[in-house]
């Protein structure tokens, strides 16, 4: 008993470790629906998203969406489109989120 | 996905649009798109090709997330599904983050419809869905079977199976925070295509009997035969 709950207690610090040590990967994130499932409306390569008005993220700079994500998730950015992706914004944290702008702009336009 | 004679569906649509939304306030009557696709003889090649889109939330293995953002559909009824989709796409059940996917630019006519739903079946259920913190032999599991037996086996079933016949959504085996919402939302009027009777049997429950009765029916043990092999199965017909 004991013994599992030390071995739990290590279990928890090593993540909580590597979750900040580590390098989160973007691509990953950006395609796991746990994560919010953003490739489906932005397209698996972010620029070809579901609906013709969504838009293209691909190779945008990575503070500008890192601060889009930001203030959807908020609620500060909301127009008419904004709901669709309101509602998935749990699912990522600041980090997440930073991974993934970085991941974005790394990507061809 | 397919875009193929879009213009053709959408006039189609359009046209069923509007003989259903006259009959928008009664729950579930019949005729319109919904008729058609339950009646269509399904083509599972390209219902696999459609779900490739709902895949990207709902999972390939078709499963939700546990945090119930998703919900599970592997194992719901044809019927169920075709009307969700129906009413989500009539703006009859609200749902922004998916109210795209629903729309026939996306999906396809009733022909696809009734695809995709095809291809939904074929899915084996999660092994390991969401469930409440109460575990057997609780009170609060016990109050919840209570509360189950006496005000949901009518309609959704002694184990939960719903009814595929009266378009009664199966409930076993579904994640809790996402039926915790929904019943919430049934419960005060949020969800617009709610059952008007299940409205009546549930009014006067608290937050508390809620927990408690959604906790039980996510702890319902699902048959075996439905279920994937492990919680890690993984839908080879995707990558
Ligand atoms: C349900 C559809 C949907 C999903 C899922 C979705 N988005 Fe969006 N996204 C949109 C829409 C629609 C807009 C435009 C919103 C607006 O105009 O305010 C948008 C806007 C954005 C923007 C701002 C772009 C700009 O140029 O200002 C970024 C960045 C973004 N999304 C990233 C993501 C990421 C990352 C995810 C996954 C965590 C995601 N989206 C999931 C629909 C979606
Ligand atoms: C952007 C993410 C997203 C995509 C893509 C998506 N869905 Fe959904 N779906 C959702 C959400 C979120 C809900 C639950 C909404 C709620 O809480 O009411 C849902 C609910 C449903 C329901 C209702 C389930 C029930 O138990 O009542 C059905 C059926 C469904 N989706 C089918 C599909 C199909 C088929 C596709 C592909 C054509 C698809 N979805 C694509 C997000 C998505
Ligand atoms: C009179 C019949 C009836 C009774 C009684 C009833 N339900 Fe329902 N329930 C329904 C129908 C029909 C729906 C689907 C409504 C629709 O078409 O959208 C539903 C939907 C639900 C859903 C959402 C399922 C989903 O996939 O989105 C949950 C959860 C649920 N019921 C739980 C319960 C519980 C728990 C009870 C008992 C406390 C109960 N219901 C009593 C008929 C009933």
């Amino acid at each position: 008993m004991s013994k599992k709950l030390i071995l739990s207690i290590a279990a928890v610090c090593l993540s909580t470790a590597m979750g900040s040590a580590q390098a989160l990967d973007g691509a990953a994130l950006f395609k796991n629906p746990q994560k919010g499932g953003c490739t489906a409306c932005h397209g698996k390569d972010a620029k070809s998203p579901i609906m013709p008005m969504y838009p293209k993220l691909a190779g945008q700079n990575s503070a500008y969406l890192l601060q889009q994500l930001k203030d959807i998730k908020s609620g500060k950015r909301n127009n008419g489109m904004t709901a669709a992706m309101k509602g998935i914004m749990h699912m990522v944290n600041d980090d997440e989120m930073k991974a993934i702008s970085d991941y974005l702009a790394t990507l061809k336009p | 996905m397919k875009f193929k004679s879009k213009l053709a569906s959408g006039l189609v649509i359009a046209g069923l649009s509007i003989m259903m939304s006259t009959s928008a306030f009664a729950w579930n009557e019949g005729g319109g798109e919904k008729d058609e696709a339950m009646h269509l003889t399904p083509d599972l090649e390209n219902g696999r090709e459609v779900y490739e889109v709902c895949s990207a939330c709902h999972y390939p293995e078709g499963w939700g997330t546990e945090d119930g953002t998703f919900p599970q559909l592997a194992g719901q009824y044809r019927a169920v599904l075709i009307k969700q989709l129906a009413d989500i796409r009539e703006r009859n059940r609200d749902n922004p983050t998916m109210y795209p996917f629903a729309l026939p630019e996306s999906i396809g006519d009733a022909q696809a419809l009734a695809d995709v739903v095809e291809y939904i079946s074929t899915l084996p259920m999660n092994p390991d869905n969401g469930k409440g913190q109460w575990a057997e032999g609780t009170a609060e599991f016990t109050q919840g079977k209570k509360l189950y037996d006496d005000n949901c086996v009518k309609c959704h079933g002694d184990h939960g199976q719903g009814d595929k016949v009266k378009f009664y959504p199966r409930i076993e085996g579904q994640h809790y925070k996402y039926m915790l919402r929904q019943f919430e939302w049934i419960r005060d009027g949020k969800r617009r295509n709610a059952n008007p009777d299940m409205v009546k049997q549930i009014k006067a429950f608290s937050d508390k009997d809620m927990q408690m009765v959604i906790n039980y029916v996510s702890r319902i043990k699902v048959d075996k035969k439905d279920l994937a092999p492990s919680k890690d199965w993984k839908n080879p017909d995707f990558d």
